[in-house]
Order: C-alpha cells, then sequence, then structure tokens
C-alpha cells in the first residue's frame, strides 16, 4: 500500500514538475499572437481563417476564443483581445468606441418545397403560420393541405434572428417538426410538398443549384440571393464583424485584411455565409 | 378483531406490498433503460466515427472533418493539471477535517459548510471566477492551467467530503491500537488510515473526474477554444466537452463527429470508472488484516 501512494505522490509531483518545465519554453511569443474572442457564430469561421492565415504566416499564432458577442466586445475594450468578433453590425451608441470591419454575411431565407404554388408570403403571413394561426395553405393561396411549420432547435443562430426579425418568441411557435442543422432542414422541406422552413441562404442556393426542389420565397419584398445579401438590401441578415479598440496596425491590420480578402471566400461560404461584396466592404485604413 | 377482518388487512397489505414492490421494479428499470438509450444512441451515432485517425489526426473544416488529437492531448493535459493540484490540497484537507479537528469545532464546522456551499455552486460561476481569477489576475490567459486549476477548484468539495466519509469510515480502534502499540501518529496516518479511506478517496476522485471531465461553461472562459495541438500549458486548448458543444451547437453538418467525440468522452468515463472499482477492489482486500 505504501508503495502505491508513493507512486500517486510521485506522479502528483511529476505533473507538477513537468508544469513549471512547460512555463518558461512558452515567453516571448507574445509579439507574433494575436487573440480573438465573442460572438459563437463567427468563431468557427475565424478559427478556419486564423488556420489559414497561420499557415501563410510560419510563426504566428492566432488563438480564437468564444463566449458571445458581448464578451468581444468586452473583451476588445479592455485589451483582453487584439480582435473582437461579433454576429451584428455595432449600435450606434458603439460607433465611437470600436472600429468594426464585417467579414461575411449571414442570411436566412423562407423555403417551400418547389411544386408548392405558393409564390410569395407577407410578413405577417408568416408569423400567423409560426404561431398556429394559418395552418392550411388554402388560407394563403396555396392547395387544401395542412401546413408543416419546420423550425430550429434552440440555441442556433439562424432560429434567434428569425425570431428576432419576426418578433416572435420561441414558446410562440406551434412547431410540426423541430430541426437542428441547414442540411437536415433542407432534407425536411424539400421531401415534404407541405412544409415551410428557413435555412442559410448560402446553403440553399447551393442545394437548389444541385436540383434539390426547393424554393427560395422572398422576404419583406426582397427576394432572397446572395446578392441581396452581399449588398445588405435582404433585410432576414446579420453581418458577422471583427471589431477593434484602436484602428488596426500590424499584424491585427494583416490579419483583418486577410479575413475580408478574397483569399477565404472559399471558407466563408464553407460555413454557409455569404462574402462582403466589394463595394460594400470597409476597409482598414 | 374478528378473524376475518385481520385476514382482509392482511390480504390488503399483500396487495399493497405488491404495488409497492412493483413501483420499486420499475424505477431502476426506468433508470436503466434511460441510460442504456443514451448509451445506444452515442454509440450508434458514433461508432462510425470511432477509428484510429479520429483519434491521431486534428480537426478540419471546423470539425466537421478530421479527427480530435489535440483536443484529445489538451482534455488530457487539463486533466492532469486539475488532478496534480486538486489531490494533495483535497487529501490533506481531508485529513485535517477527519483527523486533527473534532466534529463539534468551529473551523471544521466552518470548513465543512463552506464545501458544502461550494460544491453546489453551478459551474458557470467556477468559470467567471477562473477567468476572472486565474486567466486576468494571475495574468495566465486562455490557457490549460486557467482550465486545470478551475476545475481543481470545482473538484476539491466533491473530493475532499468523499475522502473525509472515507477517513471518518476508520473504527476508532484502529486509532486507539495503533497509539496503545506506541505508533506514532504520522505513521497511523500513512500506513493505516490512508490504505482504509483509499476506496472513499476514489469515489471521490471519479465523481470529480467525472465533473470535471463533463465541464462545458467553465471551460470556455478559461481553457478556451483553440483546437490547435498544444505544445505547453500556457497554450488555450479546447476541451472535448466544448469541442462537442461547439460541433453540435454553432457547426452545421457536425453533427457526426460530436456523436464520435461523445463516444470517445464516454469511453474516457468508463475507463477511468472501471481503473477506480479495480483499485478499490484492491484496497478493500489488502485491508482485510
Amino acid at each position: 500500500m505504501r508503495q502505491q501512494f508513493l507512486t500517486l505522490l510521485a506522479l502528483s509531483l511529476s505533473v507538477g514538475w513537468g508544469l513549471s518545465a512547460c512555463n518558461q519554453n512558452s515567453a516571448n511569443l507574445e509579439s507574433n499572437k494575436l487573440t480573438l474572442t465573442g460572438s459563437s457564430t463567427v468563431a468557427p469561421l475565424a478559427s478556419e481563417i486564423a488556420k489559414k492565415f497561420e499557415a501563410e504566416h510560419p510563426g504566428v499564432r492566432i488563438d480564437v476564443q468564444t463566449g458571445g458577442s458581448s464578451r468581444g466586445l468586452a473583451d476588445a475594450t479592455q485589451g483582453l483581445a487584439d480582435i473582437g468578433m461579433i454576429s451584428r453590425a455595432l449600435k450606434d451608441s458603439e460607433t465611437e468606441q470600436f472600429q468594426s470591419y464585417a467579414i461575411a454575411q449571414d442570411g436566412i431565407g423562407i423555403i417551400l418545397e418547389s411544386s408548392n404554388p405558393v409564390q410569395s408570403l407577407s410578413n405577417q403571413q408568416v408569423v400567423d403560420i409560426y404561431q398556429g394561426k394559418i395552418n392550411n395553405w388554402q388560407e394563403v393561396g396555396g392547395e387544401d393541405a395542412p401546413i408543416t411549420v419546420v423550425n430550429k432547435a434552440e440555441g442556433r443562430s439562424t432560429l434567434e434572428l428569425f425570431l428576432k426579425y419576426f418578433q416572435l418568441t420561441n414558446s410562440q411557435i406551434q412547431a410540426d417538426v423541430i430541426i437542428g442543422d441547414n442540411q437536415q432542414g433542407i432534407k425536411t422541406v424539400s421531401g415534404n410538398q407541405n412544409a415551410i422552413g428557413y435555412v442559410s441562404i448560402g446553403a440553399a442556393e447551393r442545394d437548389i443549384s444541385a436540383g434539390v426542389p426547393l424554393k427560395l420565397l422572398s422576404v419583406g419584398g426582397v427576394e432572397a440571393s446572395t446578392e441581396t445579401l452581399q449588398d445588405g438590401s435582404f433585410p432576414l441578415s446579420r453581418p458577422l464583424t471583427l471589431v477593434t479598440k484602436e484602428t488596426p496596425s500590424g499584424l491585427t491590420k494583416e490579419f483583418i485584411e486577410f479575413a475580408q480578402s478574397e483569399n477565404v471566400h472559399d471558407l466563408v461560404e464553407a460555413q454557409n455565409f455569404v462574402p462582403i461584396s466589394p463595394q460594400k466592404l470597409v476597409q482598414v485604413p | 378483531m374478528n378473524l376475518s377482518g385481520l385476514k382482509m388487512i392482511r390480504q390488503n397489505q399483500y396487495g399493497l406490498d405488491k404495488v409497492i414492490s412493483l413501483f420499486f421494479w420499475l424505477v431502476p428499470l426506468i433508470v436503466t433503460s434511460l441510460f442504456i438509450w443514451i448509451l445506444g444512441d452515442i454509440i450508434r451515432g458514433g461508432i462510425g466515427q470511432l477509428n484510429w485517425a479520429f483519434l491521431t489526426t486534428a480537426p478540419l473544416d471546423t470539425g466537421r472533418q478530421g479527427g480530435i488529437a489535440p483536443i484529445l492531448v489538451s482534455t488530457l493535459l487539463i486533466l492532469g493539471v486539475c488532478l496534480a493540484v486538486s489531490l494533495p490540497i483535497g487529501i490533506g484537507t481531508a485529513i485535517l477535517l477527519a483527523e486533527f479537528t473534532p466534529n463539534h469545532n468551529w473551523f471544521g464546522r466552518l470548513v465543512r459548510r463552506s464545501l458544502d456551499v461550494l460544491a453546489g455552486v453551478p459551474s458557470i460561476v467556477f468559470g467567471l471566477f477562473g477567468n476572472a481569477f486565474f486567466a486576468k489576475t494571475l495574468g495566465l490567459g486562455f490557457s490549460i492551467l486557467s482550465g486545470g486549476l478551475t476545475l481543481a477548484c470545482m473538484v476539491l468539495p466533491i473530493l475532499i467530503r468523499a475522502t473525509e466519509t472515507g477517513l471518518s469510515a476508520v473504527p476508532q480502534e484502529y486509532r486507539l491500537s495503533s497509539a496503545s502499540l506506541g505508533i506514532s501518529r504520522t505513521s497511523t496516518l500513512w500506513h493505516l488510515l490512508l490504505p482504509a479511506a483509499t476506496p472513499g478517496l476514489l469515489v471521490g476522485l471519479v465523481l470529480g473526474i467525472g465533473r470535471a471531465i463533463a465541464e462545458t461553461a467553465a471551460l470556455i472562459f478559461t481553457s478556451g477554444y483553440v483546437d490547435r495541438m498544444p505544445t505547453s500549458l500556457l497554450d488555450s486548448g479546447r476541451s472535448l466537452s466544448i469541442h462537442i458543444f461547439d460541433l453540435s451547437m454553432n457547426v452545421t453538418g457536425g453533427d457526426a463527429n460530436a456523436y464520435g467525440s461523445a463516444l470517445v468522452l464516454i469511453l474516457i468515463l468508463l475507463l477511468i470508472n472501471a481503473i477506480a472499482s479495480y483499485l478499490s477492489g484492491k484496497y478493500s482486500k489488502t485491508l482485510k488484516v
């Protein structure tokens, strides 16, 4: 028994020792290191961009942390992060404090199966359908068939965006099907002529061009497409934004410019976001 | 009371007995089937992902492709830091409470009460504390060290209470006989009491590791989100639990790898449980002097 206790003690000590040895190794890297914190929607994209940036700039390290948009702003203010990430535009009250650089646009479109005769829905009709007040397609100019309402699971950023735009709360929604990701939403709606759902526009467009029986409805009179998303006219959207406290310089500037460049458009699209159109891009001065 | 009345009461009681025993069979059945259902779901979803490459390669495309090697390493390092710190402090405090402070001592009561309160504190509170204290005040930043130390704070109450209970369960005669043989208090503690309390310690350890390894909220703010292979304990490192959370909540199309990672997490837990119960059995045997 004594031996086992000594082993245990030795183990604890060796871990502790290894720990202090490690401490000394990692000095002198600070100048080549950037820290990003903030929105969990932006974080996966930012960490992919960071990996590509690191690959092109040996010796540079970019740490992406998450914790929410408000945390991104707080950490950027306090200097804990070089760059904050927010999944929205800056509010008017914040524009004096921060510099903001959008890197992508996140937008969601309302989808129906392509043979559904309904061509457009007003915002009020969408709200009524999702609240269960309208539950037959006949009431909005379609066939006599019950509406299958497809909603997103709690915690999805698309759900938040949808609820915010239509001024709904999740508990008001009478859903028939709850889905997780975009792909599941597309499968559910494209396989059910009476279904209505909402997914990321980028993902829907890609599948429509691949022949999936699906159509995107316009929202608030604006057509749902990559173009209207890119130029910012599509209402059900938000910019994914990098913010800094000071005007970016050095590595921070380089990284933001890289994140806005065409080099990362494939990464932006892989995350089902849409790159910002060059005309709309606010660049680092 | 006449005989038939007595008979009726007896029959009623038999009936009640049956209902109650049925109830006591049903409850564990429900609990077990729930566990098997969850386990089955994770195995069904994750077994297809699980292979050597998954365990030894880095994640690609925000975790949809590739493996979990850096995340596995970070998780084990965080756990290592947590145990390296919490074991000595935990055992020390438990010895103090069980052996050196009488039951009604005000100090002992204060420590026990604080530990019980700490054990019930939600993990997000530990996370915010860890972020404020380890990451900012001590300047450790988002790092495996910050995460491990935060988890150590979370695990300590469980560890201390379980070890203390183990020590208190050792019969008083052991201490008296030992003293009457002229054995010093330290020797008694080292050779007699601690080995006897080891099963308790192991229970605490398993519970603590379970809480630590499943932790997400406290680690997002301390050890962080970076999924690069850590090169030092001051690097930020993503834990398995955060990886699972991110894949299932933030990354569309990440569900398959989320299941794979969840399966790995469960296998690690089962392995730790098995080792602990093996050790515990061994210690219980050696103690039967």
